[in-house]
């Protein structure tokens, strides 16, 4: 071949290598960032339905209506009955802001947007300026308020849910924000260094402290060689590094039922050790930590990091709910439900049904089991530890007279000095109809004096107060 | 001279065949309030596509796809154009027609004219000419100054001039073995290559600047025997654009917003951000036509028609738009390889590069892959010089893929 035609083709072979690069990039866009940039709220497309189609209500289980829209004059105006009540759940939908919590993942159900842009143009054709569909949520309206309440302006999340069927049936996260004035106070809102704007519930990420013992305590129980007698003299040193009982108390000699019971630290940091990483991790796996959790809302994945070059300090610590493990409150209730439910984990709902604007329901969320974590039978066992926890352990404060209370309290060291406290557990123990998580960011106070009697409280509320659909 | 199995009528018919739908779904777009000219545009696009194919293949026994895949391109181009407005989409038909007229001008001028490879002094002459032109009678659009109106028409003398800048290449090389007697002959042509840039840049035309830089590029790396010149030439690129960079504001702006267009989502970045929420918004099937909105996107028809045709006929039809061009390039240096006249071949290899390096920068400019510059999309964008422009091109390309061996006989 002449020099020339060779570079003729260098040249033909860079056009080729530009063209097909354009092609992978468009395929790239089309599949990795096309979603984001939709979603910009600076997407006029975003808004062209907003104007020809009322927005759908929200309703809590009961039908009481937490969030709809009506028609002023030429627009479409969008009304928060409860300003801060929602501010995580419903969230808000703003042209200057964009859209947050369900207004936002239910954005088409809400608008009655299908998936395919010919058939909205077909139904626009039949039906012009049509309503979208609304959403009955599982939430209690009155227990939410109840929740709410309960924390009294303190820094936290709740979490209560159906054990059985996932629905959950409050969910708070403070400090929250008025979502029916957004424009007054957005700057405020952005600026606060409490951050207002997170879920605490579902995108908070704390060290679980002691209740993380229950993670443990199923890895234990599976673990067959393990020697369950210890003798607690109130520290243990594990590879240099001392790890201390609260207060430093000594429980002598105790078994592991009575190790649970009294959150007794060098019990389980010890045997975390003996038990191993892996076994460990697989155990924590099936508690959805370092899982991705599908829910109506976004969800942070709860870490347990144990792959890898780990050391056994450091798994001691986790066998404490200490060091690096971090977890969502969404993600402890789920933990205390499994153990509720006979060992099965099932898929947390906050959206109930779909309902068209008829009244006609298009969809209805069904229960579905996510991780089955253990067997009946050990799941009891660790069931009757914490009836006893409640009964005559660390959690006394969440005991209600005429009902079996389960829980576990922990009280959790962080950077910031101030322990969180925490709270999960359900009731009533023999037939769980609640589960819930309970935290007290920076308390400063024991899981038993800040959270445990929240829980209480909520328990009594709810039994009363939620209309139980299953029959028992 | 290009053999091929398939009947040249089959994709002709199968062009016949995309063009009946879309018009057919342009139909049904407008059925509520049906404009007075469907009719027209539709009979109208078809018979222009078809008449002048058809005359070509009994015409021309040259290559018979790239004016294949020109029609195609433009056909898209217009029902486009049409769907977002109709009165441009009546004026574009008008300007392809024009267009067409001057494939066929251009074409028989090439074949036929004889010496046009001895006139470099001319050509030369002419592209100076053109730019004094318009400086003088120039208009300020969008920041730049590169349109001059004659007798009543907007007209931009730099879509000439990068035609009349691959001539003078194609001539210098053609007699490169007496140029070569003349001292520093190379350096010469470089010289006015780079004032053509320079002068570029002073009218604020960043694209068309990297659309001349390219084809001197391209044609010097495959015929300047003096190796060292080209790595001259790229240095001096990379020292132009950091000059360029540190001196004007508005290539600063270019820059700004490819790298992060987000950050000026109000002004700067808006036109980019807009083409990429129509693009996203899109998907690989597209909104259908008449469904999406382009008037969301600022000139729509004109810069960023690539971002309309994503957004309703969908990313696979982006893609086939960028696999037609590759198409085309493809052809134009497959003409180049088989033509034995070598100022033919240079001409064929510039306008394919031409077509190539066009395409690329408006694609990725709209696609934010490279900072965005603001010309046309050959044949499917709206736009009178630039379609006629683009057809005179094409019809350079189709003499050029004749035989013109027995020419060197009868001379």
């Amino acid at each position: 071949m002449t020099s020339e035609n060779r570079r003729i083709i260098l040249v033909l072979s860079a056009f080729c290598i530009l063209f097909v690069g354009l092609v992978g990039y468009l395929s790239y866009f089309q599949v990795f960032k096309a979603e984001a940039v939709k979603n910009n709220s600076y997407n006029k497309r975003l808004w062209i339905n907003e104007e020809n189609v009322l927005r759908g209500s929200i309703m809590d289980r009961n039908g009481n209506v937490l969030a709809y829209s009506e028609k002023d004059g030429e627009t479409n105006k969008r009304y928060y009955k409860y300003g801060n009540l929602y501010s995580h759940i419903i969230g808000y939908s703003y042209r200057e802001y964009g859209k947050a919590g369900l207004e936002l993942e239910y954005n088409n159900v809400l608008l009655d947007i299908s998936e395919s842009a010919a058939l909205n143009e077909l139904k626009n054709l039949v039906l012009p300026s049509s309503v979208g569909n609304n959403l009955k949520l599982t939430i209690d309206h009155s227990t939410q308020e109840k929740a709410r309440s309960l924390l009294n302006g303190r820094k936290g999340s709740i979490v209560l849910m159906n054990p059985k069927t996932g629905e959950i049936y409050a969910m708070v996260s403070l400090p929250d924000f008025n979502v029916a004035n957004l424009n007054e106070n957005w700057k405020e809102i952005t600026e606060n260094p409490d951050s207002p704007l997170l879920n605490r519930a579902t995108q908070g990420l704390y060290t679980p402290g002691s209740i993380f013992k229950m993670v443990t305590t199923l890895g234990v129980l599976e673990s067959f060689s393990l020697d369950l007698e210890y003798n607690c003299v109130g520290s243990t040193v594990i590879d240099g590094y001392k790890l201390t009982d609260y207060n430093e108390r000594a429980h002598g000699k105790l078994n592991l039922h009575d190790a649970f019971v009294k959150s007794c630290n060098p019990y389980f940091a010890e045997k975390a050790v003996v038990m191993g990483k892996d076994k460990f991790g697989e155990v924590a796996e099936r508690f959805m930590i370092n899982k991705k959790i599908h829910f109506d809302l976004p969800v942070k994945t709860s870490q347990f990091p144990y792959k890898g070059n780990v050391e056994e300090t450091e798994i001691a610590a986790s066998g404490i709910g200490q060091g690096r493990v971090v977890v969502t409150p969404l993600n402890m209730a789920m933990m205390a439900s499994a153990i509720a439910n006979e060992g099965e984990m099932v898929k947390p709902i906050l959206v109930k049904e779909i309902i068209d604007k008829d009244g006609r329901i298009l969809k209805v969320m069904d229960t579905e089991v996510i991780s089955t974590v253990t067997g009946p039978s050990v799941a009891n066992t660790i069931k009757d530890m914490m009836v006893d926890t409640v009964k005559a352990g660390t959690g006394t404060n969440a005991r209600i007279r005429n009902v079996t209370v389960a829980g576990k309290t922990g009280t959790a060291e962080n950077p910031s000095g101030k322990s969180h406290s925490w709270f999960v557990g359900f009731a009533p123990a023999e037939a769980p109809r609640l589960a819930i998580a309970v935290v007290l960011e920076e308390a400063g106070v024991t899981g038993g004096q800040g959270a445990a009697p929240i829980a209480r409280d909520l328990f009594i509320h709810g039994l009363n107060n939620i209309d139980f659909e299953e029959e028992y | 001279m290009l053999d091929t199995n398939i009947r040249p009528s089959t994709p002709r018919r199968l062009l016949f065949l995309y063009e009946i739908l879309a018009l057919i779904l342009l139909f049904i777009y407008q059925k509520d309030n049906l404009d007075q000219y469907i009719i027209g545009i539709g009979i109208g696009l078809i018979l222009l596509v078809h008449i002048s194919n058809y005359l070509l293949l009994k015409i021309s026994k040259g290559d018979n796809y790239i004016f294949l895949i020109a029609t195609m391109l433009m056909s898209i181009g217009l029902i486009m154009i049409y769907r977002i407005d109709s009165q441009a989409g009546v004026r574009q038909l008008m300007w392809l027609a024009l267009g067409i007229f001057f494939f066929y001008i251009s074409y028989f001028l090439v074949r036929y004219l004889k010496g046009l490879n001895r006139l470099i002094y001319i050509y030369i002459g002419l592209a100076y000419f053109l730019f004094i032109l318009t400086f003088l009678l120039g208009k300020r659009t969008y920041g730049a100054i590169n349109w001059i109106r004659v007798f009543g028409v907007s007209f931009q003398p730099a879509e000439i001039t990068k035609l009349i800048l691959i001539f003078i290449l194609a001539s210098f090389y053609y007699q490169y073995e007496n140029f070569k007697e003349m001292k520093y002959s190379s350096y010469i042509l470089m010289a006015i290559a780079y004032s053509f840039i320079g002068l570029l840049f002073l009218q604020r035309d960043l694209g068309m600047a990297v659309i001349f830089y390219a084809i001197f590029l391209a044609i010097q790396f495959i015929y300047e025997e003096d190796r060292k010149l080209i790595l001259l030439n790229i240095g001096l690129a990379v020292l132009g654009a950091i000059i360029a960079y540190q001196a004007f504001s508005h290539v600063r702006i270019r820059v700004a917003t490819w790298i992060d267009p987000w950050q000026y989502i109000d002004d700067k970045g808006y036109q980019i951000t807009q083409s990429l929420f129509a693009i996203a918004e899109g998907g690989f099937f597209g909104k259908g036509l008449g469904l999406g909105h382009p008037h969301f996107i600022p000139l729509a028809y004109n810069d960023f028609i690539f971002s309309a045709i994503c957004e309703e006929l969908g990313v696979f039809t982006g893609m086939g738009i960028i696999m037609l061009f590759l198409l085309l390039v493809y052809r134009g240096f497959k003409i180049a390889l088989g033509q034995s006249n070598l100022f033919y071949r240079i001409l064929a290899l510039g306008i394919s590069t031409l077509f190539g390096v066009q395409s690329f920068i408006i694609l990725g400019g709209v696609l934010k892959v490279i900072p965005l510059t603001g010309i046309t999309l050959p044949f499917v964008a709206y736009g009178g010089t630039s379609i006629l422009s683009s057809f005179i091109a094409l019809g350079i390309l189709q003499a050029a893929s004749e035989d013109f061996e027995w020419r060197m006989s009868d001379d």
